[in-house]
């Protein structure tokens, strides 16, 4: 379960240096060539005008000159043409444009001076003047306009050549010199811009950097509230968030619980618990493959494993699930340096999560099948049979119904039982039920079934009582019922309750316990006096389901029970049931004889209920008076 | 703190080109013209090992020429002079007979002790070369300096 953080992976590391080098290149040398484009457009936006007016001029001094003179000796033995020639080329001049000057070429190649329109720097006529480029030469061919850009000319930027042709031969170049100082201030300019750009685009990868450090952190932050720091597995968080995107076509899934390990914190102590839970943890991960299987720890020393497979061959998966069973049953779990203890585990498999709709529902079915391991006596495989649990599928598990205390789901309905004589409320009795995360009420044969011998099913019946005191204290003038299992009566903890509600003045009074009569209470000693002591702090004894199993007279008499009632099952077939009829009889006559109050329960009918009332019953209980309700009713 | 820091440097070094005024002064144009004159020196005299005189030569000047050229103080030392500026030769090297080459074209034509010029004209280097002086002088320029010999 435990990888290696990304940040710590050279590979991956290396490959994301490598991007971001790669796309800050891209994006510097993409930098550049904009701020070349851009100074190529703009000092030709700069120097279009320039270049079409200097071509004007070479035009106006092509009219000034006769075509059929050589242009060069006109200009030359014309000292007024040559000064109106040089005044056109003095007009050139600005802060922009240096020099202006008009050269041609003598018979050795040397280029000379004809006339200069330059404020500054003036030339003699005829003197020579050494050209720095080669591609001045080009005109001459062409005889075409040319540019020159100066790379290394400290002053000049660029040098602008516009030829005058006489006879298809190019005879003079008019030249146009532009100074630096224009070039400079666009140079500025795209400084400035490239600046910008650059520490945009530093923002911008800064920005970047922080984005995925925090992402990452992010991550890590998360990955870490998703394991259990005890074991190293997954915990229950991961799986709230991950279970809707579980594919569960592709998983088996179990349910795995340790054996007794309540009996291992409550002899050893929580750290040889807890050692014993990461050893567990690292049995299930050392059989599983990391990268595919999913374990978490659901829960105290529950764990869920999720074993990838597929639909059609669930064999792999389950002999995983195997290899787990048999490599903790071998493990030696030290519990110090020393000791070490044999540990076993019970597991309930669904084999075929991909049936159920939720992860919910699958995970039911495996506790579901891990519940039925539990009851054949633990250390055991169980796999999910859907044909034996089919009309058990509302039945809620363990965890739900841990979940229920937890969340304070748990609740009461209340039931009237009427005497018989006036059909005036009697008491109520107080029946357990669990509102559902979807809001349906479950009753007690869909809770019970799951938790009968747990822990759970003391815990229930310490919130019943509780429900049922505060109730007992809010109406004053009525009288409740309340259900309590035989374990119950031979459990300090809930006697230590009843003893302490007891000293509130009034409730012991008005509070009944039913308890149903088993052969293991009737050979409890300890359960006989239990009910004999909380009948001196002013409960009343109620015997329920009375005739449904094993019923003992002996036995009333001898725990002094103050009512029995007749379970349902044999009062719903009074009528048509002679046996049920003379069951019925012998008991109400042997109560009367006795002392003992009887009522009649399952009074659906009218009919029931006379019959109930001829038989000299006293109260009755059934839907014929009242359904179970939230509200007394 | 840290995060000024290296704006700091950042900014610092992306100017960087604005302060180089404080490391030296611009010496390309300098270095091109002691490369040139050094040339011309060699060329005229026909040998490598010259002795260059620049009647007030700045301390730019000193620095670049030095690395192409062997500089003398005096103009008696000297195989050359090169003289720039509006200095009065005769000061330094009165009825000295050296080879002369001056930095302005208006000195050459009417100075008959100059056989040539190395200038800027319209900001780029020339060099002029008058035949009748080297004659004069009996310098045998190389094929190569031809182009920039005038006849006159």
């Amino acid at each position: 379960m435990k990888e290696k953080s990304f940040i710590k992976q050279p590979l991956y590391l290396v490959f994301s240096i490598f991007i971001v080098s790669a796309v800050l290149l891209l994006l510097l040398y993409g930098t550049i060539k904009l701020e070349h484009s851009i100074e190529e457009k703009m000092v030709a936006i700069s120097t279009t005008d320039i270049f079409s007016v200097t071509d004007n001029t070479t035009e106006y001094i092509h009219e000034m000159l006769d075509p059929n003179k050589d242009f060069i000796t006109q200009v030359a033995d014309n000292n007024i043409l040559q000064a109106n020639i040089e005044r056109s080329l003095e007009v050139l001049i600005t802060k922009n444009i240096a020099y202006a000057y008009l050269l041609y070429k003598d018979k050795r190649g040397v280029f000379r001076f004809l006339a200069d329109g330059s404020l500054e720097d003036k030339a003699f006529l005829h003197q020579k003047f050494d050209i720095d480029n080669p591609k001045w030469l080009e005109v001459y061919k062409t005889k075409e306009a040319l540019s020159i850009e100066h790379l290394f000319l400290q002053d000049l930027a660029i040098t602008y050549i516009s030829p005058l042709v006489q006879d298809d031969e190019v005879k003079l170049l008019l030249v146009v010199d532009f100074s630096v100082k224009k070039v400079l201030k666009i140079e500025q300019i795209l400084t400035m811009m490239k600046y910008g750009i650059i520490m945009m685009i530093a923002v911008i990868v800064l920005f970047l950097l922080v984005l995925i450090f925090q992402t990452i952190r992010y991550f890590a932050m998360r990955k870490n509230a998703y394991i259990d720091k005890l074991t190293g597995v997954y915990n229950r968080n991961y799986l709230q968030d991950a279970q809707e995107f579980i594919n569960l076509n592709e998983y088996v899934l179990a349910t795995i619980d340790i054996d007794h390990f309540k009996a291992v914190n409550d002899t050893y102590g929580h750290d040889a618990g807890d050692r014993v839970l990461a050893q567990v943890a690292s049995c299930i991960t050392s059989v599983l493959k990391v990268k595919q299987d999913i374990v978490i720890r659901y829960g105290g020393e529950e764990f869920v494993v999720l074993v990838k497979t597929h639909q059609e061959d669930t064999l792999e998966a389950l002999n995983s699930i195997e290899n787990i069973f048999e490599a903790i049953r071998n493990y030696k779990f030290h519990i110090s340096s020393d000791e070490y203890l044999p540990m076993t585990v019970s597991i309930g498999v669904n084999l075929h999560p991909y049936k159920s709709r939720t992860f919910s529902q699958a995970f039911k079915l495996a506790d579901t099948a891990l519940y039925h391991a539990k009851n054949r006596g633990r250390n055991t495989i169980e796999l999910y049979d859907e044909n034996e649990n089919r009309n058990n599928s509302m039945m809620l598990s363990i965890n739900e119904i841990k979940e229920a205390i937890e969340e304070k789901r748990l609740l009461c309905y209340f039931q009237k039982i009427v005497s018989n004589s006036d059909q005036s409320t009697s008491h109520y009795e107080a029946l357990l039920r669990i509102e559902d995360k979807d809001g349906s009420i479950i009753t007690p044969d869909k809770i019970l079934p799951a938790i009968e011998g747990t822990f759970i099913l003391r815990n229930i019946s310490k919130a019943v009582l509780e429900i049922c005191y505060l109730k007992l204290q809010e109406e004053s003038k009525i009288s409740l019922n309340v259900n309590l299992n035989p374990a119950d009566i031979v459990n300090q903890s809930i006697i230590a309750i009843l003893q302490e509600y007891a000293k509130t003045q009034n409730i012991a009074q008005r509070l009944g316990l039913e308890v149903v009569e088993t052969q293991d209470i009737i050979h409890c000693e300890d359960g006989r006096k239990n009910l004999l002591f909380l009948k001196s702090l002013g409960y009343k004894i109620y015997i329920d389901d009375f005739g449904s199993g094993y019923s003992n007279f002996i036995y009333l008499t001898q725990i002094q029970t103050d009512f029995i009632k007749i379970d349902g099952g044999i009062i719903k077939n009074i009528l048509e049931d002679k046996i049920s009829y003379l069951l019925v009889k012998s008991v109400v006559e042997f109560a009367k004889a006795a002392g003992i109050k009887v009522i009649a329960e399952f009074v659906s009918s009218e009919e029931i209920y006379e019959k109930v009332k001829e038989l000299g019953i006293e109260y009755s209980q059934g839907y014929y008076f009242s359904v179970p309700s939230r509200e007394l009713r | 703190m840290r995060t000024l820091l290296v704006s700091f440097v950042i900014a610092t070094t992306l100017s960087a080109q604005n302060y180089t005024f404080l490391v030296s002064e611009y010496t390309k144009e300098t270095e091109l013209e002691a490369k040139i004159v050094s040339n011309i020196a060699e060329a005229s005299l026909n040998k490598s090992e010259i002795r260059l005189f620049i009647p007030e030569i700045s301390e730019l000047e000193e620095r670049v020429y030095s690395n192409f050229v062997t500089l003398t103080s005096s103009c008696s030392e000297a195989d050359f002079v090169f003289v720039k500026r509006s200095v009065d030769v005769t000061e330094y090297c009165q009825d000295m007979d050296k080879v002369y080459v001056t930095n302005n074209y208006s000195k050459l034509l009417s100075d008959q002790r100059y056989i040539g010029a190395f200038f800027w004209q319209k900001s780029r280097p020339n060099i002029t070369f008058l035949n009748k002086r080297l004659q004069k002088k009996q310098i045998q320029l190389p094929s190569n300096y031809e182009k920039f010999v005038e006849d006159f």
